[in-house]
């Protein structure tokens, strides 16, 4: 019986099949389009994913891809190995305190400087300090520790140098190599490079707040501080709660201001690893400049795992605060 | 009507004028002196003192970095890296992009997961690392902008902002016979011009900041960038040696130092002369961001 002959109501149920591999046929340039896409994430993205088993495994790099599967077998070995590595109490100190430090320090500034900035009077000179101030966050943080290099060496570092001409010290301060100074440059050197980027969001939000809010509280005889305890914060406070809980989520990659990895491998140097070496760039120097890829695999799937769930709880809770979705 | 100033009124502005005053000189005087210690003798910096100008003018350190064959090719490379992978990036995204944001599309939940898990899980930069090797990737080119060539968080920017473009655009060239290559070339994408503006911006400041690739992916000399050279100049200064300036004695007033904040300016330059123009688009972007987060 030819299809046609057939009460126009039974068609699609009968033709079901054939009706998906038709409108595939239609959509084949589109399907084309995004399949090339997943062969991508498949080779770049699930590829290392893949990888991960050689945490499990007696790997070693001459053995190549192949190698991944066909290497034995040795369960947690590099877990353990990890855990009881006489490095590994001071790793994750660094870590936690620098993300802490970060995290403490450097959420605070971007709200206050929308405020600052809110509060100026001149729009020409409000205009001029925002654009200066997130200019930073487009170099790189090799130009950065450029910069903090030319300012803070020993030989050639102008606050060094001014301090000696004042007379304030008698010899340089070691900031870019004492142990002591690390954490407090890393988190100065965050909040220089990436507050001035953060104040946009919340200056947007300031930005939509309704200003009848504020001729009312002038009314009401507020003052300055008053309006902007009692406008302003609440105003925003919706953006910073899902700002903090995202940077929460980032905790150990350095929080809101990032680049905890980037910072660790710039600024640290055999003098301060003391207190400049943490747990990412211990997992990539024991990988790649030593070899030992299976061990330092293991170590990036412990942070993958961890950073995964930080992330996902965070952004559950975000969405659940703002009550809007987050992808 | 606004009421009168009050003293509260005139001491915050005053404070707050001080406070943004100071807040944007330390974030402007660091670019400002490292451009004028890249226009003085590297032998007189050395001195110290400079803080408003140069002191004894030279043009010798940016004669240094063009003929200092290392640096020339640098800067080609990082030039060539930035053009060719934001180029790729934004095709082959936003390609992808509009495949993903057809209504209709079969598999399309399948596919969000699978786009999704790759966003939100990695496998680290070991694997990664031994995935380029097998791939032959690494020492060569193509280690700077095939892996980069599509980015997930711009890909679901690309396809919130192909649902908004009315379907009848493609609709009437697909009945004049138009394959979706040609739709995606001849029509999407040029009305899609702020989001490439955004994204082009993005990947290609990324890609001129760049440095661990070159760092650790690559040893052939001649594919080494700016980032690269300049940490390997940091590197030798932060540790004091005594020769480590000694390569550059024979070279008239350089020194290691007044080469490195050279190569600082060359490399921030490009970022500061198009960031006036850029700005709109910059900030698009971290709104764009704020939503992901």
């Amino acid at each position: 019986m030819k299809p046609e002959a057939q009460p126009a109501s039974e068609r699609p149920r009968v033709s079901h099949g054939s009706s998906v591999w038709t409108t595939f046929k239609k959509q084949k340039a589109f399907q084309f389009f995004v399949l090339a896409g997943m062969l991508f994430l498949l080779v770049f993205s699930y590829g290392p994913m893949v990888g991960i088993l050689m945490a499990f495994k007696d790997y070693r790099i001459v053995d190549g891809v192949g190698g991944i599967f066909t290497s034995e077998w040795i369960g947690m070995r590099h877990f353990k190995d990890f855990v009881t590595d006489y490095n590994f109490e001071t790793l994750v100190k660094n870590t936690l305190i620098l993300s802490f430090l970060k995290l403490f320090f450097s959420f605070p500034v971007p709200i206050l400087f929308a405020i600052m900035l809110n509060e100026m009077r001149s729009q020409v000179f409000k205009r001029i300090v925002q654009t200066v101030s997130y200019l930073p966050h487009f170099i790189s943080w090799v130009v950065v520790t450029g910069i903090l290099y030319a300012f803070f060496s020993t030989d050639v570092g102008i606050i060094n140098d001014m301090l000696m001409q004042l007379g304030i010290i008698d010899k340089p301060l070691d900031l870019l190599t004492d142990p002591n100074y690390f954490w407090g440059l890393a988190v100065a050197s965050s909040i220089w490079k990436e507050a001035g980027w953060w104040t946009i969001i919340f200056l947007a939000s300031i930005a939509g707040l309704d200003p009848s809010l504020y001729e009312a509280a002038e009314i009401d005889g507020a003052t300055r501080l008053q309006r902007i305890r009692h406008v302003t914060v609440p105003g925003i406070k919706g953006s910073i709660i899902v700002v903090l809980i995202l940077s929460l989520g980032n905790i150990l990659g350095g929080g809101l201001v990032g680049s905890n990895f980037e910072q660790s491998f710039l600024l640290g140097n055999p003098l301060n690893s003391d207190t400049s070496q943490i747990v990412q760039t211990y997992a990539f120097n024991v990988g790649l400049a030593q070899g030992r890829f299976a061990f330092a695999t293991a170590i990036d799937f412990i942070q993958s795992v961890i950073a995964l769930t930080l992330i996902l709880s965070s952004n559950y809770i975000a969405k659940k605060v703002s009550g809007s979705s987050l992808f | 009507m606004r009421r009168k100033r009050t003293t509260e009124d005139r001491v915050l502005d005053s404070l707050n004028y001080v406070a943004l005053a100071l807040i944007g000189l330390c974030t402007f005087y660091p670019f400002y002196y490292i451009l004028i210690l890249s226009f003085n003798q590297g032998t007189d910096t050395a001195f110290g003192g400079i803080y408003l100008w140069p002191r004894a003018f030279t043009l010798d350190n940016y004669t240094y970095i063009f003929n200092d064959g290392k640096w020339s090719s640098a800067f080609v490379v990082t030039l060539a890296r930035t053009v060719v992978g934001a180029g790729l990036t934004v095709l082959f995204t936003c390609l992808v992009a509009y495949g993903l944001s057809q209504k209709g599309l079969l598999f399309s939940r399948f596919y969000f997961i699978f786009f999704i898990v790759a966003m939100n899980f990695s496998g680290g930069l070991i694997t990664y690392y031994v995935l380029l090797k097998g791939l032959g990737l690494l020492n060569t080119f193509g280690v700077y902008v095939i892996p980069s060539m599509l980015n997930l968080f711009f890909l679901m920017v690309a396809i919130s902002f192909f649902r908004e473009i009315p379907a009848e655009i493609g609709e009437s060239a697909r009945i004049d016979g138009a394959k979706e290559l040609q739709i995606f070339f001849t029509i999407i994408l040029p009305v899609s011009s702020p989001l490439i503006a955004t994204m082009a911006l993005f990947m290609g400041a990324g890609q001129w900041n760049s440095w661990l690739d070159s760092a650790y992916f690559v040893q052939n000399d001649d594919l080494r960038t700016m980032s690269y050279r300049m940490i390997q100049i940091i590197n030798q200064s932060m540790i004091p040696t005594d020769n480590a300036s000694g390569q550059y004695a024979a070279m008239r007033q350089v020194t290691g130092f007044s080469v490195q904040v050279t190569a600082m300016v060359i490399s921030v330059a490009p970022i500061v002369c198009v960031y006036p123009f850029l700005q709109k688009y910059f900030v698009k972007g971290i709104m764009l961001g704020s939503v992901k987060g």
